[in-house]
């Protein structure tokens, strides 16, 4: 890897994340600046650019596909959902609607403390990496791997949605959790707040890719690489694969969940359906179409997506899923490095087609 | 003969000698038929005890009597209440809605002289209400009538006939009130006083032994003969254990139908599934609109036939098995061709193709179809069931399901071992490489075989039709427990298949009463992570090189 300096891509991408937490927080005392609505659209962006960079962390680079990373996603939300509404319901002592719902007088024992950030960050960061760590030990110790890991982490994610669809699970059920009306002692609903949010979501961006950057590139990250590449044979010359992808998956999950506490303040509602098959399914496709193995190509993929879905599904919101699959087959078979090939001009001629995907077999 | 003594009876409390001269008159061939009915009106038109006397044989008669008695007396029953008999000189008149008739003969005629109108003593009302009703139940031809009846009944068991609810459930033409006049039968003979028939009752209602009789019994337990017949209380202890031992058989025999039923679905959607993963490494996350696909050319056979040929609508579910399987399979044939034959070297890649495909296969037949429910004609082949023992009923749907299963186990199993293309299948799924370099046509195999795994889910639409909600979602609830049972059956083995679908469909039937069915899918889950511990190739992994 080239080092920081001389990797411009890279720089550019880093600068206009920089450029763009800014413009944000330039907004913010400025109403001549980006309105509240679009600075919304632009945090969820870069929340789901995080998410795209957890999974490119592990499927990119180490070659483990993982379909549920929605369920860190979701881990990190409800946590979030959590906090916010412990403390507005602190603040405004306005019971939560799914307290109403199921007639409960008083929140669960499981909920005490939640109103105080720091300790919903910790349960977060703590949840994720048990669910992580015993799930990626007993099946990297098994050495699942390939398809069998993907669709066992997809039925991961199933299982938690069914799970959470259940209203007495003490969070929120079918419904979900809405309703947030104070965030660190401030009005969730005003402009000045929500693009505050927005700000820190792209600048939780930028030092996500920046340390991420400095991970791969240092002799961890050589290592990461080296067993996406043969993982047998670094096994062979005495290496502990298994600690090493456990510690990449955990880290990946814990930036999953970063990425879900992010994202559930900015759109306001969680619901089961954040653990639904199909987001955990659109984030490889967002790093599938970016490009995997390539920080810039995850987060390009997470944006791209995403800002076509905003604008169709207000525009032609049956077009979408027509577009969406489409869109998935052109980049699986006309460039298998999503769209990084493009930025590389690696496909010359239609014939080349054949040449790239022979070029690239894939790790597993 | 009695009825002559009833009648010499009669005349002398009623009758002047005007009666005896139309006696006289009328011919000697109809009195015979005339008599018990003339006896049974002078009794109604009697003093009290005559009159209950009459009520009593109104209501024998709803029991012993021929359909034309019962025809005749049914409205006399029904009058005394209303007051619409007339009692005179001639015998009585009886005011129907067709007029006036004599009560005996029903000619027509009006009352004569010296008319009054019998009045029912309170003790002698109640005997007519039931009389009224028996015969009501007996004779309505109007279901609602007789349903009423039954309910006025059951409030007023004693006295009754001894077999008259016996008969009338035989008689009976709807399965739902023969089955209601029975209940009534057996509660009414438990209730009644003679401690003989109430064992026999207790005994007859053992032999059906589920909930109901259950619930019919155990009050016994706290009924004064309980504690006072030791006869009576052995026979209702025998009854209860009976009964619960049926009930806990039935139970048992009903989780583990259930659960062949769902492992015979399970085993469909996986079948196409396994073949496919073990030929080519790839999962077909597309699988599941497959099978909602073969649902939706189901329903289009459906209503292919309603509309050219109408009398083969019933048998839509058969002559769709070609067509679904050629449909789907097709589908599948061209998935291959286009995009997965690109794709072998890279089966995560493969996986997100496959589920654009899904996505836009879903989306296509939401724009096309709608987001409904399709509704579908149920055929009698898969209607109603056999109640075995307990509270099982052995269900012709299901039986469906698992016998389609079975066969498409077998004809899946035949073609694997029996045909060249199976030969080709196996040796393709064993060792890809060699079975190129003997000159096996790889690529060809592989593009029939996923239209063979896919025409398979195809036939699992097919059997879920009439028992699942068919709509463009359906396939998605069955794609991960389709996934479970590949994972866990090994890769690439009929027999993993059919052994994990059976295990897993058990195992989610057995836990879902005990703590509901997302439980069940979370320890499923779980076990199959455990299992995976000391099996990661599954449970009939193929031997070979580990990948």
């Amino acid at each position: 890897m080239k080092p920081l300096a001389s990797d411009r891509p890279f720089l550019c991408l880093l600068l206009i994340v920089i450029a763009v937490a800014l413009l944000l927080a330039g907004s913010v005392f400025n109403s001549a600046g980006l309105s509240p609505y679009l600075a919304n659209a632009i945090g969820q962006l870069a929340a789901f650019a995080v998410l795209a960079i957890s999974l490119d962390l592990i499927w990119g680079y180490l070659g483990i596909l993982s379909l549920g990373h929605g369920l860190f996603f979701g881990i990190g939300g409800y946590v979030v959902a959590m906090y916010l509404l412990k403390h507005s319901y602190e603040v405004t002592g306005r019971v939560p609607d799914f307290m109403q719902f199921m007639g409960w007088t008083e929140l669960p024992f499981y909920w005490a403390g939640f109103g105080f950030f720091p300790y919903a960050l910790l349960v977060a960061v703590v949840v994720t990496l048990l669910v992580s760590g015993v799930f990626g030990y007993v099946s990297f110790r098994s050495r699942v791997g390939g398809v069998y890991f993907a669709i066992i982490t997809q039925a991961l994610v199933y299982v938690a949605m069914l799970l959470m669809y259940r209203n007495d699970t003490g969070f929120g059920g079918n419904n979900g959790m809405t309703g947030f009306t104070v965030a660190f002692g401030w009005p969730v609903g005003s402009g000045g707040v929500v693009i505050i949010m927005a700000a820190v979501s792209v600048l939780v961006l930028g030092l996500t890719l920046l340390s991420c950057r400095f991970l791969m590139a240092s002799r961890f990250g050589v290592m990461i690489v080296a067993a996406g590449d043969d993982e047998v044979r670094l096994r062979t010359l005495g290496y502990d694969t298994l600690r090493l992808k456990l510690a990449v998956w955990c880290l990946s999950a814990v930036i999953a969940a970063v990425a879900g506490m992010l994202y559930v303040p900015q759109v306001g509602i969680i619901n089961p359906r954040l653990l639904a098959p199909e987001l955990s399914l659109e984030i490889a496709v967002w790093v599938a179409i970016g490009g995997r193995g390539n920080l810039i190509g995850a987060v390009i993929g997470a944006v791209l997506v995403n800002a076509i879905k905003f604008w169709l599904s207000a525009a032609a919101p049956e077009l979408w899923p027509f577009i969406l699959s489409g869109l998935i087959v052109l980049i699986v078979l006309v460039f298998p490095n999503g769209l990084i090939d493009l930025a590389k001009m690696k496909l010359v001629r239609p014939m080349g087609v054949k040449r790239i995907a022979a070029e690239t077999p894939e790790l597993h | 003969m009695l009825a002559r003594g009833y009648w010499s009876d009669m005349m002398r409390r009623t009758l002047g000698v005007a009666a005896i001269l139309i006696a006289a008159w009328v011919p000697a061939a109809l009195v015979a038929a005339e008599a018990p009915r003339a006896d049974l009106v002078g009794k109604l038109c009697g003093d009290t005890g005559a009159m209950g006397e009459g009520g009593r044989t109104l209501t024998a008669l709803a029991q012993d009597g021929s359909p034309d008695d019962r025809k005749w007396a049914a409205p006399l029953a029904r009058a005394m209440i209303d007051r619409k008999l007339t009692c005179d000189a001639g015998g009585a008149v009886l005011i129907t809605a067709e007029g006036s008739q004599d009560a005996v003969t029903r000619a027509p005629r009006t009352a004569g002289e010296r008319d009054r109108q019998p009045f029912l003593s309170l003790k002698n009302r109640a005997l007519f209400e039931t009389a009224a009703a028996t015969l009501q139940l007996r004779t309505a031809t109007d279901l609602g009538q007789r349903a009423a009846a039954l309910r006025a009944l059951e409030r007023q068991t004693s006295g009754l006939p001894d077999r008259l609810f016996e008969i009338a459930a035989e008689e009976e033409s709807d399965a739902g009130l023969k089955a209601q006049i029975l209940a009534t039968a057996q509660a009414a003979a438990l209730n009644s006083t003679e401690p003989a028939k109430r064992i026999r009752a207790v005994r007859h209602i053992s032999t059906t032994p589920d909930r109901r009789a259950l619930a019919q019994i155990r009050p016994m337990t706290t009924d004064p003969a309980y504690a006072a017949n030791p006869e009576f209380r052995s026979a209702v202890d025998a009854a209860i254990s009976t009964i619960n031992r049926g009930i806990l058989t039935g139970d048992v025999l009903a989780a583990l139908y259930n659960g062949f039923s769902f492992a015979s679905i399970l085993f469909m959607a996986a079948i196409g599934l396994a073949v496919i993963f073990g030929l080519m490494g790839v999962i077909n996350l597309a699988q599941g609109e497959m099978i909602m696909i073969g649902a939706y050319v189901t329903w289009l056979v459906q209503e292919g036939l309603r509309h050219l040929a109408p009398a083969l609508l019933d048998w839509y579910l058969v002559i769709a098995i070609p067509i679904a399987f050629v449909v789907t399979a097709a589908i599948g044939i061209a998935l291959e061709a286009i995009l997965l034959r690109h794709l072998y070297k890279r089966p995560l890649m493969s996986l997100l193709a496959t589920w654009a495909v899904s996505l836009f296969l879903i989306n296509l037949v939401r724009v096309t179809f709608g987001t409904q429910n399709l509704n579908f004609v149920t055929p009698f082949y898969v209607t109603g069931g056999v109640p075995v023992i307990g509270d099982f009923i052995f269900t012709w749907n299901r039986m469906f399901a698992i016998a389609f299963a079975v066969v498409t186990l077998a004809i899946t199993s035949g073609l694997m071992r029996l045909t060249p293309l199976g030969l080709n299948i196996r040796a393709v799924t064993q060792n890809r490489t060699m079975a190129a370099c003997i000159g096996i046509p790889v690529r060809r195999i592989d593009m029939l075989a996923f239209g063979l795994g896919s025409g398979l889910a195809g036939l699992a639409g097919l059997a879920l039709a009439p028992i699942y909600s068919v709509n463009p979602q359906m396939g998605q609830n069955f794609i991960i427990d389709s996934f479970m049972v590949v994972v866990l059956g090994g890769v690439g083995t009929i027999i993993g298949t059919v052994v994990a679908a059976l295990g897993i469909g058990q195992i989610n039937v057995l836990i879902e009463p005990l703590w509901g069915a997302v439980a069940a899918k979370v320890i499923v889950l779980l076990m199959i992570i455990t299992f995976l511990q000391w099996r990661p190739e599954g449970l009939f992994a193929i031997k070979g090189r580990r990948k």
